[in-house]
C-alpha cells in the first residue's frame, strides 16, 4: 500500500515542473519571456483565499523594490470566468496599485502545462529554466521573494 | 467468499474509470461558500456553529483554509 502511494506521489511530481526543468519554447514565447531576464511567475485566482492574501504583498513589492531591467513579475490569472478575474484585477489595481503584467488563462492552458500541486504557486524562471518553485500559501511572501531574488542574481 | 475478492477488485478497477482528478486550479466551484455544509444557509450555519462551540467549548476552525485550493 505504501509503495502504491509512493508511486502515485512520484507520478504526481513528475507531471509538475520542478527546479531545474526547462519550459517549452512555445510556452516561453506565449508568456513573452526574454533571455537573461529573471521572471517571477505567480499563478492566482479570485476564488483562492491564499492568493488574495499573497497578491497585495507582491503588488507592494513590485512597486518599490524590484529592478525592472533584470526582473519581471508576471501574474497568471487562472479564473475560468474571465469577468470575475477582470473584476478581481480591477480591485487589485484600485486598492493595491497592481502594476505588473497579468495574463488571463481562462482555458487553463498555461497552468495545465506547469501543473502545480496547489494554488497559489510561484515560479522563478530564467532562460526557460525553473530556478525555484513555491507552492501554497507562504508567510511573508514579499520577504521570501526578495531573499530569493538576492540569492539568484 | 473466494470469488467475491476478485469480483470486488474487478468492480473497483472498472469504477476507477469514472474517477477524474480535480486539479488545484479547477476548484473554483468547490471553493464556493455553498459547497460547505449549510454554507448557503446563514441561519443553519450559525445554528450548527452554535451547537459546535457549545459542545466543544471552542469556536472557529470549521472552514476550509485557502478556499479549497489545496494550498494548506
Amino acid at each position: 500500500m505504501k509503495t502504491l502511494l509512493l508511486i502515485f506521489l512520484v507520478i504526481l511530481q513528475l507531471s509538475a515542473y520542478q527546479k531545474g526543468d526547462l519550459i517549452s519554447e512555445e510556452m516561453a514565447a506565449h508568456l513573452g519571456l526574454q533571455k537573461d531576464k529573471l521572471y517571477v511567475i505567480d499563478f492566482f485566482a479570485s476564488w483562492c483565499g491564499s492568493c488574495k492574501k499573497e497578491i497585495p504583498l507582491i503588488c507592494a513589492l513590485d512597486n518599490t523594490k524590484i529592478d525592472h531591467i533584470k526582473v519581471e513579475i508576471i501574474g497568471i490569472d487562472v479564473d475560468q470566468k474571465v469577468d470575475e478575474g477582470i473584476a478581481f484585477q480591477k480591485r487589485l489595481k484600485e486598492e493595491h496599485n497592481l502594476n505588473f503584467r497579468i495574463i488571463n488563462d481562462p482555458q487553463n492552458l498555461i497552468i495545465s502545462d506547469f501543473a502545480p500541486l496547489g494554488m497559489p504557486t510561484l515560479y522563478y524562471l530564467k532562460d526557460r529554466k525553473v530556478l525555484k518553485v513555491l507552492t501554497g500559501a507562504v508567510d511573508n511572501i514579499d520577504k521570501q521573494i526578495l531573499n530569493d531574488l538576492k540569492s539568484m542574481e | 467468499m473466494k470469488q467475491l475478492i476478485p469480483l470486488s477488485l474487478i468492480t473497483l478497477v472498472l469504477l476507477s474509470g469514472c474517477v477524474q482528478e480535480v486539479k488545484p486550479w479547477e476548484k473554483e466551484t468547490l471553493a464556493k461558500e455553498t459547497m460547505e455544509p449549510a454554507g448557503g444557509n446563514t441561519l443553519a450555519r450559525k445554528f450548527q456553529e452554535h451547537i459546535y462551540f457549545s459542545k466543544e467549548a471552542s469556536k472557529g476552525g470549521g472552514g476550509v483554509a485557502g478556499g479549497g485550493c489545496g494550498c494548506n
